[in-house]
């Protein structure tokens, strides 16, 4: 791993800024949260594949109910709000003021849509017969994905305190650097949950002719 | 070096990143918009969920090794965040194991 002589820092004892440090720990405590959620929701899909009973009665498939062309343009939008978030971090790291701030609206542009297509979403389950408390399936996904958006929304809430505060001359130097790094740790980290959260949830729902689960009942569309 | 002085290497190592993120930003979409043709392709169940959490796993390490600068950074950051991963990762493995029971009475659960 290259080093890249930075702007000096108070000395540590590990070498590495305080605000860095806690914000990595955190996020390998996250790791281990999100990793339960994921197990959780793979463990009850394997012994509950079924889906879930509508309103009406009817079993339905959950194939059926996931909108993929929706999930991918989510994906997308979430990938390229990290890229922009590196590019602001870098911007930062430069002095750029400027274009972190043009970055940085990027990245919470970018993030609301994904709130908005995940509000959509929940929105159209919901409409379909899914709720928190009909299935298991429901319990787990919702769960899931829920905090997960939570962490979004923070994220996003957290980027337009930095945008704003970025108008009052204070985020600058190394240390307003630093903040922004940070705030793009936490973002970034974000984006790789999503990224497991697509494959393990969506995208394994699309396997075989019924889905990797199977149905475990006859379908009903 | 105050607060304010950028030196010279490090702009350049700056200008150095900024393009490993423009390469790796296209990747990222090419490599989803490889997933989502995989999931529709006729091939084996078992080789496609392979080959998909393989460039799942790609995109993740490639986002904290460049996005997040592990890759630069201190390796303490990385054992720190790959301790985390690997608590996770052994839960999940754990509960596979747990319920890897072939008839599981779930009315247990209900």
């Amino acid at each position: 791993m290259s080093q890249v002589s930075e702007p000096a820092h108070a000395p540590t004892s590990t070498g590495i800024e305080h605000k860095k440090l806690i914000m990595w720990l955190f996020l390998a405590s996250d790791c281990m949260f999100f990793g339960t959620l994921i197990s959780t929701h793979l463990l009850y899909r394997k012994l509950y594949p079924t889906g879930f009973t509508d309103a009406e009665g009817h079993q339905r498939f959950i194939q059926n109910l996931f909108n993929i062309e929706l999930t991918s343009f989510s994906t997308f939008i979430l990938l390229m709000s990290s890229f922009l978030m590196a590019l602001a971090v870098s911007a930062m790291h430069k002095g750029q003021i400027k274009s972190f701030r043009r970055n940085v609206l990027g990245v919470i542009f970018f993030g609301l849509i994904f709130l908005g297509c995940q509000v959509f979403e929940f929105t159209h389950f919901f409409h379909q017969g899914l709720t928190i408390q009909n299935s298991v399936f429901g319990s787990t996904f919702y769960v899931l994905t829920g905090t997960h958006g939570t962490h979004v929304a923070i994220g996003v809430l957290w980027l337009i305190l930095l945008y704003f505060y970025s108008f009052t001359g204070k985020l600058g130097g190394h240390v307003g650097a630093l903040d922004v790094e940070v705030a793009g740790l936490y973002w970034h980290f974000v984006d790789i949950v999503w990224i497991i959260i697509f494959t393990a949830v969506y995208l394994v729902e699309y396997l075989g002719p019924s889905g990797f689960w199977g149905t475990g009942l006859p379908l009903t569309k | 070096m105050s607060d304010t002085a950028i030196s010279k290497d490090f702009l350049q190592e700056e200008v150095r990143r900024y393009h490993h993120f423009i390469t790796l930003a296209l990747w990222l979409a090419a490599i989803t918009g490889v997933e989502i043709v995989l999931i529709f392709l006729p091939a084996p169940t078992a080789i496609i969920l392979t080959v998909l959490c393989l460039l799942s796993a790609i995109k993740f390490f490639a986002v904290i090794l460049w996005f997040m600068h592990l890759i630069y950074d201190h390796r303490l950051l990385f054992w720190l965040f790959v301790t985390g991963l690997a608590l996770a990762f052994a839960t999940f493995t754990a509960l596979l194991a747990l319920f890897a029971v072939e008839r599981v009475d779930t009315k247990w659960f209900s």
